[in-house]
């Protein structure tokens, strides 16, 4: 549905985004991660054709956003961060101008304000001004703006952006109802935002996409490592049992206050499940086990590491897709 | 799409302060001039006085109308959505220039009440008249081209505003007061682009071709270079 090619975009002399190559099957829920200034923003707007990329192509259901922008701009919506609104005017008159803008007129336009209204809840406040809305109708009414016209290309810019806890479990509940049968791109600098809203995560950092994938393929990409942690006693002690086994990079041991260790074992990435083998190994050895499990790396944890440069972000292939 | 753009733009006057300010204070400064300049015993029945002093006070209310037009839009976020819908630059533009036109043309509405004053007191010459307002929708054509621009140009609204009146001010100094300092040959050319002077002449009721060529094709450049600014965005 989207494909950038080797996407770069300069601003003067900043390289704002710096050779990006990305594929986006239809209806895949996409998140756009990565801190202020990564190039995410700028790589939506190219996608969104409002502007071109310096260099490389980018094409939304087959179309050149370039030299076909108006078609493209015709099959996305696009709601830019914070919403914006024209402040004096009334619901109802901003969704029906936003619906003449793409070329709605008369009972369809009459019927798309209804459906993109009762969509997004906008029932209640139709009659009041833009300006006098709270933050969470504002999200509201921007996304209903966006789906007049029933986009098969929907971009969020930070949609949750300065909006309470509620009202960012209301806007992401309203995100994922939207998302159907859609493609939507969800660009945020949060990463909650997008683990919970998104199938694929495509992280950003000085633009360039730096890991692509499931937010459980990045974790399992870049943590590095697996790691189990064992709490066990017995007549040997555990670090000797446990460190011996293939594949172990490191065993840590910790004796805690009851007289029991405590060991966390890293096995190399990629390794298969290892609680079965250290099970075996450790029973073998007269060791009594009261505890033992995978410890799962976040991708919080990914995420900062990877923004860090802990993590080994050049041995991803750029712009990779899954 | 460009009269749907223009309409919103037009409607939004109305619905702002600043639309309104605009037309009070218009109304208030013409007003004072008609009371005081015009409606006397022993005065020419002509609206003269009127059109002479609203080129004035209009170089200070057109860049107030069309100061929002772009700068606005760009502060609060909302060019971003203009610009990610189907339209042209073109279209965008164009439709905002004349939904601020139309606001202008509707601002002079209710000064047509000068008109039915100096009906009601003396028998006025329409001919003059119709000149005049010719006139004055040429000047708030061409004020609001160049306000335009210079909103296109910056996000600051009192930027444009300051701007747009510089840069009358100092056309007509160089024209007017560079004329008469050089003398000829150089005099006409720089006469021939104060605006002052040629609104004069419709005042005077002469509705020169000529005149009504300068101001619309002026008008219409600055609009295409304000198209051309705002299509920059995608080759910077």
């Amino acid at each position: 549905m989207i494909s950038l090619r080797q996407v770069k975009k300069r601003f003067g002399r900043i390289d704002a985004v710096r050779g990006v190559s990305v594929d986006i099957p239809r209806g895949q829920v996409v998140g756009i991660l990565g801190p202020n200034g990564a190039g995410k923003s700028t790589t939506v707007r190219m996608i969104a054709a409002a502007i071109p990329p310096t260099s490389g192509s980018v094409h939304v259901a087959g179309l050149d956003a370039v030299g076909r922008s108006l078609e493209v701009r015709r099959k996305m919506g696009y709601m830019p961060e914070s919403a914006p609104l024209y402040r004096e005017m009334r619901v109802r008159d901003l969704l029906r101008y936003r619906a003449g803008l793409y070329g709605l007129t008369g009972r369809e336009r009459a019927e798309a304000v209804r459906r993109a209204a009762g969509q997004c809840q906008l029932e209640a406040v139709m009659h009041r001004r833009c300006g006098e809305l709270s933050k969470g109708y504002r999200q509201r009414t921007g996304l209903a703006s966006v789906l007049l016209h029933n986009p098969e290309v929907l971009i969020l810019d930070e949609p949750t952006s300065g909006l309470d806890p509620a009202q960012i479990a209301e806007t992401r509940s309203l995100i994922k109802e939207l998302a159907g049968r859609r493609t939507m791109l969800i660009v945020s600098h949060i990463l909650p935002e997008v683990q919970k809203s998104c199938d694929r995560i495509v992280l950003f950092a000085g633009g360039r996409v730096r890991a692509d994938g499931s937010p459980d393929e990045l974790i399992r990409q870049l943590s590095g490592t697996e790691q189990y942690a064992v709490e066990a006693k017995g007549p040997r002690r555990a670090e000797e049992v446990l460190g011996a086994l293939a594949g172990v990079r490191a065993c840590e041991s910790t004796a805690l206050a009851d007289g029991w260790q405590r060991c966390v074992i890293t096995f190399a990435q990629g390794m298969p499940d290892q609680r079965e083998m250290i099970a075996r190994a450790a029973g073998g050895a007269g060791l009594l086990v009261r505890e033992l499990a995978a410890r799962t790396t976040t991708l919080e944890e990914v995420y900062l590491r990877l923004l860090a440069g802990d993590a080994a972000p050049e041995a991803e292939p750029e712009g990779a897709s899954p | 799409m460009i009269l749907r753009i223009a309409g919103r733009e037009t409607a939004s006057y109305f619905r702002s302060s600043i639309g309104w300010v605009a037309i009070s204070l218009y109304l208030l400064l013409s007003g004072f001039w008609i009371a005081f300049a015009t409606i006397r015993p022993g005065e020419p029945a002509t609206l003269r006085a009127f059109f002479g002093v609203s080129q004035w006070i209009l170089l200070i209310i057109a860049p107030a109308i069309s100061m929002r037009l772009i700068a606005d839009e760009k502060r609060t976020g909302t060019f971003e959505s203009l610009v990610t819908a189907p339209l042209s630059d073109w279209q965008i533009v164009v439709g905002k220039y004349l939904g601020a036109v139309a606001f202008f043309a509707a601002m002079l509405v209710p000064t047509l009440a000068y008109v039915g004053l100096l009906e009601a007191v003396a028998d006025p010459d329409y001919g003059p008249i119709l000149a005049g307002y010719v006139g004055l929708l040429l000047v708030g054509m061409l004020y609001l081209s160049v306000g335009l621009l210079t909103s296109a140009l910056t996000e600051n609204q009192i930027v444009s505003l300051l701007a747009t009146v510089f840069f009358f001010v100092l056309l007509e100094l160089l024209a007017t007061t560079g004329g008469r300092w050089l003398g000829p040959p150089f005099d006409e050319a720089l006469f021939s682009v104060s605006v002052f002077l040629r609104i004069a002449d419709l005042a005077k009721g002469i509705i020169d071709t000529a005149h009504v060529a300068v101001f619309v094709a002026a008008s219409a450049w600055f609009v295409v270079l304000t198209v051309v600014v705002v299509e920059s965005r995608r080759w910077r």
